[in-house]
């Protein structure tokens, strides 16, 4: 067998199913049930990665999610690239392609590592702040190389094939964790008819119990989680989610839970399977339950691959059928790690020492350690260890009681693994994410959820609970409070036995003494993956760092993917004896979202290409299609651009259709425009106060135009309101601000003048709105109606029902051209037959559709305002030379009345809006260039307002644009200049922004 | 065709449907769902149906004022629920509580005119009624996995117990919204905006492939 370390028999994995697999090119073979990890280590395989600052070789350090080296790079093919996977969570599968994040331009022989040897000390906390700052201008350049040197993974350079998914839940009880207490508040709550979710991070149930020799219930730990999940997933109340981990705990209790539903069975999802789920829980009540991680001690040389947590490594020969090494030396401070050292025994590889820093350690375990003939070497400590890409020995040393200091002479022993524990730290990550600060707790030796504001419960080691009979005693105590909280009835459930074994006190103990000082010991690494040192801590807190927030920005601690879940108490412990205070003196830890790093596509979902962003369609869209629309996005509406023929340029395409609508006929589909339906005696009062202008005398059959303003007086929506009844109107607001300006009307009505008895109801998306203007206009609409639509009996601005086409019409005589207009509005659903009946009879007066560029030249001829183009919010109507549409004298106000007359609104001197002819009729200036007086003036020029508006009109053979000029109203005839990018300095006269037919004649035949 | 005249006609509304020789195009013309239906697949977790050409109805009054209560049951032939959240049904109509003063009245297409009038025969005082049939269109959702579909599109819990048959509810979904109706034990109704209704197909499409859609016409 290849995999040297795999033991014959015992742990979760199929040794019938072996997988192939690839790292760093080479091909490797572990089996189903394996990590990436524990495969890699079933091979041997030492090295997983190079340090970030240091570049030193790093091997395995734990089990789960913690793990902060072996950071991998993932993906058979470019499209599938998946950076920064933990192989410690990563299952195996057969042809998963994997090579180490770190180490350029490989592992086992870098470049990088030179100028971590030679650096060394020159490498000093703050390093990249202290060399690189200057010049400044560099930093890019020092940036991309630190980059990549540093190997923080890369993400594919082609479109992830894959499909993402999000999912939104609610439950009464969600439970973070699967683990004895997990396990049993669920099942708990469950039984109480409770809507519960659990969900764990690992491919299974039972957290602690899968690496574990114990019995609970008189079987075996995994086959009481078996029959636990087996009724869980027997509840239909009740969701069980592995392989799903709860990233991120929000305000009023909602989660994010990430589920990997194929990431375990091959690089791509098959046969186009969700990848990844992503859901967002909405919960009553959440239990954590989410454990504890063990703690590593810090010593001289702690990151030579070989060294390693220690329950990491029952996990590996327990649950994984992996011995990592074959002489082990286990350092401790407490009974627990004793485990450890027993399964490697009972492995039957030799374990040379187990150095424990007390004095005295007596109890169950050690006892059971003692009886294999396992030496015991008490009050000691692993004070550095030998080798590079491997551990070969260790250094043992006496130490004082209290672990400050080295007492004795040194000692070395062989050995191939060193295990460590410093106790355990209860994973508070999610309670931190709502804002709640940790405890110190001096039972636990570690940090305790605190206070929080939200509806959560904890049970289990993350209360610092750490035997599994306590466990599965809180966890029932949780599920039975939530279901207290949430008014549902208690249920008995049993607690099952459990065969443990009582363990005595741990000794506090974070950072090993060494016989040197911490600055020129060895270096003791207490944050692996940003390489932050013991001696970088202490160096920080000298330098004037005391504050522990300042520390970890300043040597960079927790900062990594890994968010110093192995690595930070131990940090806070040397910052406090450096500044001798205590942990909690020091400050606290605080995590943030996500708990584990989450790939892009499970955020995004399903909100990705054609599903992005909706996308508006008309009624007539399909025609637009085939017609060879090119369109424009409006607010989410897909809007015909223009319409180009065959071989036309989008300019030829204009000036076609330009010149079809002011010599015969155009037809543009209005449908976007917004349209609200206002009925209610007080209608006509609350129009006129929510526009500028006069309604009390609009009579019934007439249209009228009208400009809303907010309450500093500015232009924010225009458009024409109809009188269809005494009581009844029917507004039109611009395309983009059709949900703006209802809400306005609404809110104005809830909150200020609900006295007023108006109702307000959209009809966008009601009413097909298609406008055919120009001179045949009339005679093409005569052909479809048989309605009286003269010149006398249906003048300008007037409206009338009428059957257009066979089907029910409004038809509203009213013209954003100039010419003479007709905005027929049909019930939506026949839309499409108006539209095709119109252009059958047009075809003879070459009915030529338009878009929305040849309505913009079209009323920009005109002098129209475009609301949202030549209006920005600092317009009032009178900038606009609107004044005609403003009514002072109406009884009660208007919005925006007082605010137009406030003194900046009233000075001479304003931007106003006025036409810009250029002298060169050619020169098409840009929209948004800036106009002087004076050319010659030194840069920077006196600018005295941009152009809003600008086209080509092929009607007038020449430029046109509307522009604002510093009292252009007064300005008519003088000249503006408009100095461009390019150099050129373009001369304009000031002129009245109507080009076209000054008088209307054309739209009032 | 002229508008209906009233005596002191305050509002203007008129028979908005042509006559039967001019077929109406549902905002989901365009996708061909007979044809769908007939080539695709016959079971799946999820059954989609577009309920089109119905009249819609937006009906607006004060759900204090008994005198319009009772009007609007008499022109509709069924009280108004005016409890939140709830609907009520009864031959071929349908009403939705949208919010404390409106509802939205689902009736045959043809009929749209008929309840229309009724309604503003009936009522009197300060009411609304506007005819919305074009602006709306109806998605029936059905099968094993509807739940599955509407909680990958809605954050509202529609889990039976806190979401039971004939509950409404207006709200997002998926980037656009929709009116919720609980029509059956596994049977959903959307209503969704003209407009929307293109992109909201492609997502349920979407978010239901992985159950399997059935397509009715």
């Amino acid at each position: 067998m290849s995999q040297k370390n795999r033991l014959q028999s015992g742990g979760r994995i199929d040794r019938s199913k072996p997988l192939t697999f690839t790292y760093n090119g080479k091909q490797y073979e572990g089996f189903a049930g394996d990590t990436l990890a524990s495969a890699l280590l079933a091979n041997g395989v030492d090295l997983i990665g190079r340090s970030f600052k240091y570049s030193r070789p790093r091997g395995i350090v734990a089990a789960g999610a913690e793990e902060p080296n072996a950071i991998m790079q993932l993906g058979a093919t470019e499209a599938t690239q998946v950076p920064n996977v933990r192989a410690t969570q990563q299952e195996l599968f057969s042809g998963l392609v994997s090579s180490a994040t770190n180490g350029w331009p490989s592992v086992e022989n870098d470049v990088m590592g030179l100028v971590g040897k030679i650096g060394g000390k020159m490498m000093p906390p703050g390093f990249y702040y202290k060399t690189f700052m200057y010049p400044q201008s560099m930093w890019e350049t020092y940036e991309t190389f630190i980059r990549k040197a540093a190997g923080l993974g890369r993400s594919p350079k082609e479109y992830d094939p894959d499909i993402y998914d999000k999912v939104n839940q609610h439950a009464d009880v969600v439970v973070v964790g699967a683990g004895p207490a997990g396990l049993l508040a669920a099942q708990t709550a469950a039984r109480g008819g409770a809507r519960v979710i659990i969900a764990d991070e690992q491919n299974e149930f039972g957290g602690s119990l899968l690496s574990s020799k114990e019995s609970v219930d008189g079987k075996a730990a995994h086959a009481w989680v078996a029959s636990v999940v087996k009724e869980l997933e027997a509840n239909e109340n009740v969701i069980v989610l592995p392989r799903s981990t709860v990233n991120g705990y929000h305000d009023h209790n909602f989660l994010t839970i990430h589920e990997r539903l194929t990431d375990h069975i091959a690089d791509r999802a098959p046969n186009g399977q969700v990848r990844q789920r992503y859901h967002r829980v909405r919960a009553k009540w959440v239990v954590l339950a989410t454990g504890a991680h063990e703690r590593p001690l810090v010593y001289g040389n702690n990151d030579v691959p070989g060294c390693m947590v220690a329950n990491a490594v029952s996990t590996y020969i327990n649950r994984y059928g992996v011995v990592p090494g074959n002489e082990l030396v286990l350092m401790t401070t407490n009974d627990n790690a004793y485990r450890t050292a027993i399964d490697w025994h009972d492995a039957g590889r030799k374990v040379q020492a187990i150095v424990d820093t007390r004095k005295n350690p007596t109890g169950a375990l050690v006892e059971a350690a003692r009886e294999r003939g396992i030496t015991v070497i008490a009050g000691s400590a692993v004070i550095d260890v030998q080798g590079s890409k491997r551990v070969t020995g260790v250094s043992v040393a006496p130490i004082s009681e209290d672990g400050s200091k080295v007492t004795g002479s040194v000692k070395k022993l062989s050995a191939d693994t060193v295990a460590s524990s410093g106790g355990w730290s209860p994973v508070i990550h999610l309670s931190c994410h709502t804002g709640s600060k940790p405890v110190w707790n001096e039972e636990v030796l570690g940090f305790l959820p605190g206070k929080t504001v939200q509806k959560q419960l904890t049970a289990g080691a993350i209360n610092g609970t750490f035997n599994t009979a306590g466990a599965l005693e809180e966890g029932k105590k949780a599920g039975l409070e939530a279901l207290e909280k949430l008014g549902l009835s208690a249920v008995e459930v049993a607690v099952p036995a459990t065969t443990e074994q009582k363990e005595s006190k741990p000794m506090a103990l974070f950072h090993v003494p060494h016989t040197k000082p911490t600055s020129q010991a060895p270096k003791q690494f207490v944050d692996y993956q940003n390489d932050v040192t013991a001696a970088g801590i202490e160096l920080a807190c000298r330098e004037g760092f005391e504050s522990i927030e300042h520390v970890k920005r300043y040597t960079a601690m927790g900062f990594g993917t890994d968010q110093g879940k192995l690595g930070n108490i131990n940090g806070m412990a040397v910052a406090a004896k450096v500044l001798n205070q205590s942990i909690p003196e020091t400050g606290t830890t605080i995590f943030r979202p996500n708990y584990t790093p989450i790939t892009f596509g499970a955020i995004a979902g399903r909100d990705c290409k054609d599903l992005f962003d909706p996308e508006r369609y008309s009624a007539m869209h399909k025609w637009h299609l085939e017609h060879g629309a090119k369109f424009e996005d409006v607010g989410q509406w897909k809007r015909p651009w223009y319409f180009p023929k065959a071989g036309e340029s989008m300019q030829q395409a204009l000036d076609r259709e330009c010149l079809a609508t002011r010599e015969s006929i155009g037809i543009l589909d209005a449908s976007t425009l917004g349209k609200i339906d206002i009925q209610g005696k007080d209608a006509r009062e609350f129009l006129g106060r929510v526009y500028s202008n006069a309604w009390a005398k609009l009579p019934v059959g007439k249209c009228r135009y009208g400009l809303m303003l907010k309450e500093d007086g500015m232009v924010f929506d225009d458009g024409v309101t109809s009188c269809l009844a005494e009581n009844h109107f029917l507004m039109t607001t611009t395309s983009g601000g059709a949900a703006t300006v209802l809400n306005w009307l609404e809110f104005y009505h809830q909150t200020e003048w609900p006295e007023l008895e108006v109702y307000f109801t959209s009809v966008t998306d009601h009413w097909a709105t298609m406008t055919i203007s120009g001179p045949n206009s009339r005679k093409l609409l005569e052909e479809l109606t048989d309605a009286d639509v003269s010149k006398d009996s249906f003048k300008f601005m007037d409206w009338k029902p009428m059957t257009v086409a066979g089907v029910p019409a409004r038809v509203f005589r009213i013209s954003f051209t100039g010419e003479l207009s007709f905005e027929i509005n049909v019930q939506a659903n026949y839309g499409m037959h108006v539209w095709e009946k119109l252009f059958e009879h047009g075809e003879k007066y070459d009915l030529t559709p338009y878009g929305t560029e040849t309505m913009h030249i079209l009323r920009a001829e005109k002098g129209f305002i475009i609301a949202g183009q030549d209006t920005d919010g600092s317009v009032h109507p009178y900038d606009l030379g609107m004044g005609w549409a403003v009514s002072m004298n109406k009884p009660f106000s208007f919005i925006g009345k007082r605010g137009m007359q406030r003194e900046d609104c009233v000075r001479a001197e304003r931007k106003q809006m006025v036409g810009i002819k250029t002298i060169d009729p050619n020169i098409v200036l840009p929209e948004g260039a800036q106009g002087v007086f004076d050319p010659t003036a030194p840069i920077p020029m006196p600018m005295v307002g941009h152009i809003s508006s600008s086209y080509w009109s092929a009607c007038l053979g020449r430029s046109i644009a509307l522009g604002f000029v510093k009292g252009g109203l007064d300005k008519m005839g003088e000249k503006v200049y408009y100095p461009l990018v390019d150099g050129r300095i373009v001369e304009a006269e000031i002129c009245s922004p109507i080009f076209l037919d000054p008088k209307g004649e054309r739209q009032n035949v | 065709m002229s508008e209906v005249k009233q005596e002191a006609a305050t509002v203007s509304y008129m028979e908005q449907l042509a006559d039967a020789s001019i077929q109406g195009q549902s905002p989901l013309f365009h996708a061909d769902l007979a044809t769908v239906a007939k080539s695709g697949p016959k079971t799946g977790g999820v059954t989609f149906k577009e309920e089109a050409l119905m009249g819609h109805i937006t009906l607006r009054l004060n759900a204090e004022n008994a005198d319009q209560l009772k009007a609007a049951e008499k022109a509709l032939g069924v009280a108004l629920p005016t409890q939140p959240l709830t609907s009520v049904e009864k031959g071929d109509v349908s009403v939705r509580w949208i919010s404390p003063d409106e509802w939205l009245v689902i009736v045959p297409g043809l009929k749209t005119f008929e309840v229309e009038s009724a309604l503003h025969n009936e009522l009197s005082g300060h009411y609304q009624v506007v005819n919305v049939s074009g602006g709306w269109t109806i998605y029936k959702l059905s099968g094993a996995n509807v739940l599955d579909v509407l909680k990958k599109s809605t954050i509202v819990d529609v889990h039976p117990s806190v979401f039971p048959v004939g509950k409404v509810v207006s709200t997002a979904f998926a980037k656009s919204s929709a009116i919720i109706r609980r029509s059956g034990e596994s049977e959903f109704e959307l209503v969704v905006r003209r407009s929307f209704a293109d992109y909201l197909w492609l997502w349920i499409q979407d978010a239901s492939r992985e159950f399997g859609l059935v397509v009715e016409a």
